[in-house]
């Protein structure tokens, strides 16, 4: 699915998302959250995750960046953005339990954060603060996702090929 | 007690018998009681516009019945219906959340009631209930997965045809668990079908006529009945 050919990235692209490391978690989440992570280099090109796969582990981009992209039945790929250092990818499929909805792939050597779901999810059952932060991420992934139906259902609307 | 629209009105959270159905309702006794406090019980007639896309958050609007037609409109005055919302559906979650302005607009299709929460109280609620706060993050999921869905259909569908053969496949999904999983009731025009997968209304009904001469689909009335499931498979992977 990842070699099908690309839509031209400079519609698609977009830098909306904010910073969103944790931040102001309570000293305890805060010795917590590092307690369940680990950490790896990986290079450019590296799949963290496949659209429809099932959700094993949040991803946290500590450096570098990573394309987030869906594809079609035939293989075409569409960027819907490029994530930053500080998001966390993958947020939405390992709250929901259901299969990922994007691929994320890194666009060059990135240092990320792994945290197992299980432990992210008692992680977020144990400290408030930080499901209240995972929330309003949540919410401007929605956002996000929303600007671009915008974008692409009226550019396509306007011109639909039947 | 009865409403002037002949709903049949739930008057208290904490009697509520569809309650574990509903993957934001079903919460502990004191949460479903903190919320009782603090949520105004409301019922809409058809047509009623709940809130606007770009308007300042109120608060969130918890789908208790009907149903809630969700969509996006163009500087230009073209619509986009994202998705019909069920009963159980929390509305204007995100923009709630995050303190921007609702990214849709929210119409009922059908006389609807609704329990509005204002915006700071929501907030204050997560804030003293983690457990409905992780109920909001899979509400929140739910609604992304909707939008990537969305983006996938619109951006990568090369035709109206293969966007209404998957329309129509997903109905068919939905409905899979009825004894006539193939037949459904239409329950949108042909203007709102052409609003959801980005044509025009005389596209929409071009291609109904289309399906029908190719036997693809039976149309009685309102009732739709898809009679070559695999025909239309092959539209959506040819």
């Amino acid at each position: 699915m990842i070699n099908g050919s690309d839509i031209p990235v400079n519609f698609f692209t977009c830098d909306v998302a904010p910073p969103r490391l944790f931040t102001h978690l309570s000293l305890e989440a805060s010795r917590d959250f590092a307690a369940i992570q680990t950490v790896q280099e990986v290079p450019r090109g590296t799949v963290l995750f496949s659209e429809g796969q099932a959700p094993t582990a949040i991803v946290m981009l500590q450096s570098g960046s990573a394309r987030l992209s869906v594809c079609s039945s035939r293989g075409e790929r569409l960027i819907l953005r490029i994530a930053k250092p500080g998001e966390l990818l993958g947020l939405s499929a390992n709250v929901s339990g259901k299969a990922h909805e994007v691929t994320a792939e890194t666009t060059i050597p990135s240092q990320i954060v792994f945290i197992k779901r299980k432990d992210f999810l008692r992680f977020l059952k144990e400290h408030s603060d930080a499901c209240m932060q995972v929330v309003q991420m949540l919410s401007n992934d929605v956002h996000a996702a929303y600007d671009r139906v915008r974008a692409i259902g009226m550019a396509r609307a306007r011109h639909v090929r039947n | 007690m009865l409403s002037p629209y002949g709903l049949e009105i739930i008057e208290s959270c904490l009697t509520c018998k569809l309650r574990e159905d509903r993957l934001f309702c079903n919460l502990s006794p004191g949460a479903v009681k903190d919320l009782e406090a603090i949520k105004y019980s409301t019922a809409y007639p058809k047509g009623a516009v709940l809130f606007v896309e770009g308007q300042a958050p109120r608060g969130v609007f918890i789908l208790c019945k009907g149903r809630t037609k969700l969509s996006i409109c163009s500087s230009d005055g073209k619509t986009l219906i994202l998705k019909i919302a069920e009963p159980g559906e929390v509305l204007g979650l995100s923009a709630t959340v995050s303190g921007k302005p609702y990214e849709l607009t929210a119409e009922t299709l059908d006389p609807c009631q609704v329990n509005f929460v204002k915006r700071e109280d929501f907030l204050r609620y997560l804030r003293d209930h983690n457990e409905v706060t992780l109920r909001v993050a899979e509400q929140l999921s739910d609604k992304y997965n909707t939008a990537c869905h969305e983006i996938r259909s619109l951006g990568l569908s090369h035709s109206a045809a293969e966007k209404l053969a998957k329309l129509l496949l997903e109905w068919s999904d939905k409905n899979g668990g009825s004894k006539t999983p193939g037949r459904m009731k239409l329950a949108l025009t042909h203007e709102e079908i052409a609003q959801m997968i980005g044509t025009s209304r005389e596209t929409v009904t071009r291609l109904f006529a289309d399906f029908k001469k190719r036997q693809i689909i039976q149309l009685k009335g309102s009732t739709l009945t898809i009679r070559n499931k695999q025909a239309l498979e092959t539209l959506v992977s040819p």
